[in-house]
Order: C-alpha cells, then sequence, then structure tokens
C-alpha cells in the first residue's frame, strides 16, 4: 500500500475589513543576489469575472525592499501596508476580494482568492441592487404581456 | 572564489554498431504507449527525437536536478560526466558542456566547454570519467539555470549520447533570484 501525500502551503483565512482600513500582508521567501538590491513589493486586492482577475490599482500599496548580497539562499520576509480605499473616492465596492502580493522585475508573486471581504461602503452598488431594474423591468414585461398577447388571439 | 561541483552520467554505451540490446526500429514517427506524444525515430542515432518549434529535440535527455548549485559573479563550477565504455580505443572523442536557458525551443546555450578526449580498448563496461570548469561571468542571467553535456565523435566514431538538468544552478546574479515566495499573514493595522 502506498500513501499519496502532497503537502500544500496553508491557505489564508478570509477576513472582514471595512473600507477605509489599512491592511498588513506579511510575505516570507528565499533570495540569492551579487549585489546590494532594492526592489519594491506591492500588494492589493483583485476580483475575479469571466474576464480574468483585475487588481485594483487604486488601493494598491508598496514598500521598499533592501535585499543585500546573499550567494546562498537566504531566509527574508517583508511587509507592505495598503489602503482600502472606499468607493466613492474611486476605490474599492462591497465584496469579496482576492489578495495579490509580488515583487517588481521578479517572478515573485503569490495570490490567494477570496480572502479579503469588503463591506462598509454607503449606498453600495453591490450585484443584486444593480440588477434590481433590470429585474423590476422583467418582471413587469412579465405582467404585461398575457394581456397584450391574450387580446391579439381574440379572434371572431 | 570556490569552486562547486555537479557530477552527470550518461549511462552505458559503446561504438556505433550492431547492438544485442537495440530494438530494432525503422526510421520513422511512433506514438508512446505511455503518454501518446508523436515521437520520431532515427536509425542511424539510434534515438527517439521530439519535435518542437520546428527543430527534433531529443527524447528525454534533459531530467530533473538532484541538487542545486548557487554561483555567484567570479564561481567556478566544475562540471563532471561519467559513462560507461566497451569497445576498440577512440581518438578525439569529444566531451561538450554547457550552461544555458532550456526551454520549449530546446537548449539555448550561453555557455561551452569541450575537451578532446581519447579512450583506451575495454572489452567490459569500464567507467570513464571527464570534467570541466566555466567561470561565472558578471553578465550571467539569472535564468542560466540549466546544464547539460554529450559526448560523441572521434575516430571510430562514438554516438551522441546527451545528458542534461534542469534547474540545476541558482545564479546569484546583478539581479535577485526569489524562491518559496509566499504570504504569511494579512490582517488590519
Amino acid at each position: 500500500m502506498v500513501l499519496d501525500i502532497v503537502l500544500a502551503p496553508l491557505a489564508l483565512e478570509p477576513q472582514n475589513f471595512n473600507v477605509g482600513d489599512k491592511v498588513r500582508v506579511t510575505v516570507s521567501f528565499k533570495y540569492v543576489v551579487g549585489v546590494n538590491t532594492t526592489l519594491k513589493l506591492f500588494a492589493g486586492p483583485y476580483y475575479t469575472n469571466l474576464f480574468g482577475k483585475h487588481l485594483v490599482s487604486s488601493c494598491v500599496g508598496e514598500a521598499e525592499l533592501a535585499l543585500p548580497v546573499a550567494s546562498t539562499p537566504a531566509p527574508q520576509s517583508a511587509s507592505v501596508d495598503f489602503i482600502l480605499i472606499p468607493k466613492a473616492n474611486g476605490g474599492i465596492d462591497n465584496g469579496t476580494y482576492g489578495l495579490r502580493v509580488w515583487i517588481e522585475d521578479t517572478n515573485a508573486v503569490a495570490e490567494q482568492d477570496n480572502v479579503i471581504i469588503v463591506s462598509g461602503n454607503v449606498g453600495s452598488t453591490d450585484i443584486f441592487s444593480s440588477m434590481m431594474p433590470m429585474m423590476m423591468m422583467l418582471m413587469m414585461l412579465g405582467m404585461v404581456m398575457p394581456m397584450v398577447t391574450g387580446g391579439e388571439g381574440e379572434v371572431e | 572564489m570556490e569552486t562547486k561541483t555537479l557530477a552527470m552520467n550518461l549511462g552505458v554505451f559503446g561504438v556505433l554498431q550492431e547492438g544485442e540490446d537495440q530494438p530494432e526500429y525503422t526510421a520513422g514517427w511512433y506514438v508512446d504507449p505511455q503518454t501518446g506524444q508523436r515521437v520520431f525515430y532515427d536509425p542511424n542515432t539510434q534515438k527517439f527525437y521530439t519535435m518542437a518549434g520546428g527543430v527534433y529535440i531529443p527524447l528525454g535527455y534533459m531530467n530533473p536536478s538532484p541538487k542545486q548549485v548557487t554561483l555567484a559573479i567570479g564561481d567556478k563550477l566544475r562540471i563532471t560526466m561519467s559513462f560507461k565504455y566497451s569497445g576498440p580505443a577512440i581518438s578525439g572523442a569529444v566531451c561538450y558542456y554547457s550552461i544555458g536557458v532550456y526551454g520549449t525551443f530546446g537548449f539555448d546555450e550561453k555557455m561551452v566547454g569541450q575537451n578532446s578526449k581519447s579512450i583506451p580498448q575495454y572489452v567490459t563496461p569500464t567507467l570513464i570519467t571527464d570534467s570541466y570548469t566555466f567561470t561565472i561571468p558578471s553578465s550571467v542571467g539569472t535564468n542560466w539555470d540549466d546544464i547539460y553535456c554529450k559526448v560523441y565523435g572521434g575516430s571510430p566514431g562514438v554516438p551522441q549520447n546527451l545528458f542534461g538538468y534542469e534547474n540545476a544552478l541558482l545564479i546569484a546574479g546583478t539581479q535577485p533570484a526569489i524562491t518559496e515566495f509566499q504570504i504569511s499573514d494579512f490582517a488590519k493595522v
């Protein structure tokens, strides 16, 4: 008998935030580099739709990341903050978002879906409320159509 | 600067001749029953090839590396190949080494080196080794992380034998190479 066990990274737990909150993201990694280098670490929320994943660019935060010379893989951690700017100020809407973190000019990217739950936008237009006018029109059409077709159907 | 080593075993081979263990395939396309992949057999080299980007690539000559060697600019990397040989004496066989980038379109050689090797006659498979030392230049790219070596040619000629390792090197160049990048935590502050 063979046990086939796959070890996966621990998943992040979803967390609730209000618009205006500052979120601090901590990352860990290993690196090697031949010269002292300063890079930028970015983090921000993203949403997913039929066309893929889209970063909420107005909420992306950045931080400087200094990497001293390391000729063998050196463990490193770093943090970056971003603010959930309210929808009214061109920011994020209420809803559930993924979290993406990356280091510029490298292949270092980490992300996880559906971990940032945002609320607190006043008069927010979520999917349901944005579809309400259309649903109302369809309901009215549904009530009117039988009367119209019923009238046309009567032939003497 | 430190010299680091990688060893590669090319297996067993002899001079190109009627091999008792070689199945007798004719030249042409075959389908690998395990993967369903279309492969081409060349009876001259007695090897299967796959086609990528219009180029025939020897099938399965690249392998996951058993270890990763970290190198900085100026470091020396010694690659040692070994194989077992039986057959007549050979003069001028070429032991060829390369560091580069392996991708869909084959191996992009960034650094190459070679030795001329004379092999005495052996009646039983005998271990032969050869090595070449590279010095990592300042222009090294962080993606120069693959290596391969081959032995071929000479008189009488030996069939070309290739062997390579993917992700064998971790280059500490001017651009950082980052691994194991992950989100540890996120919270309101």
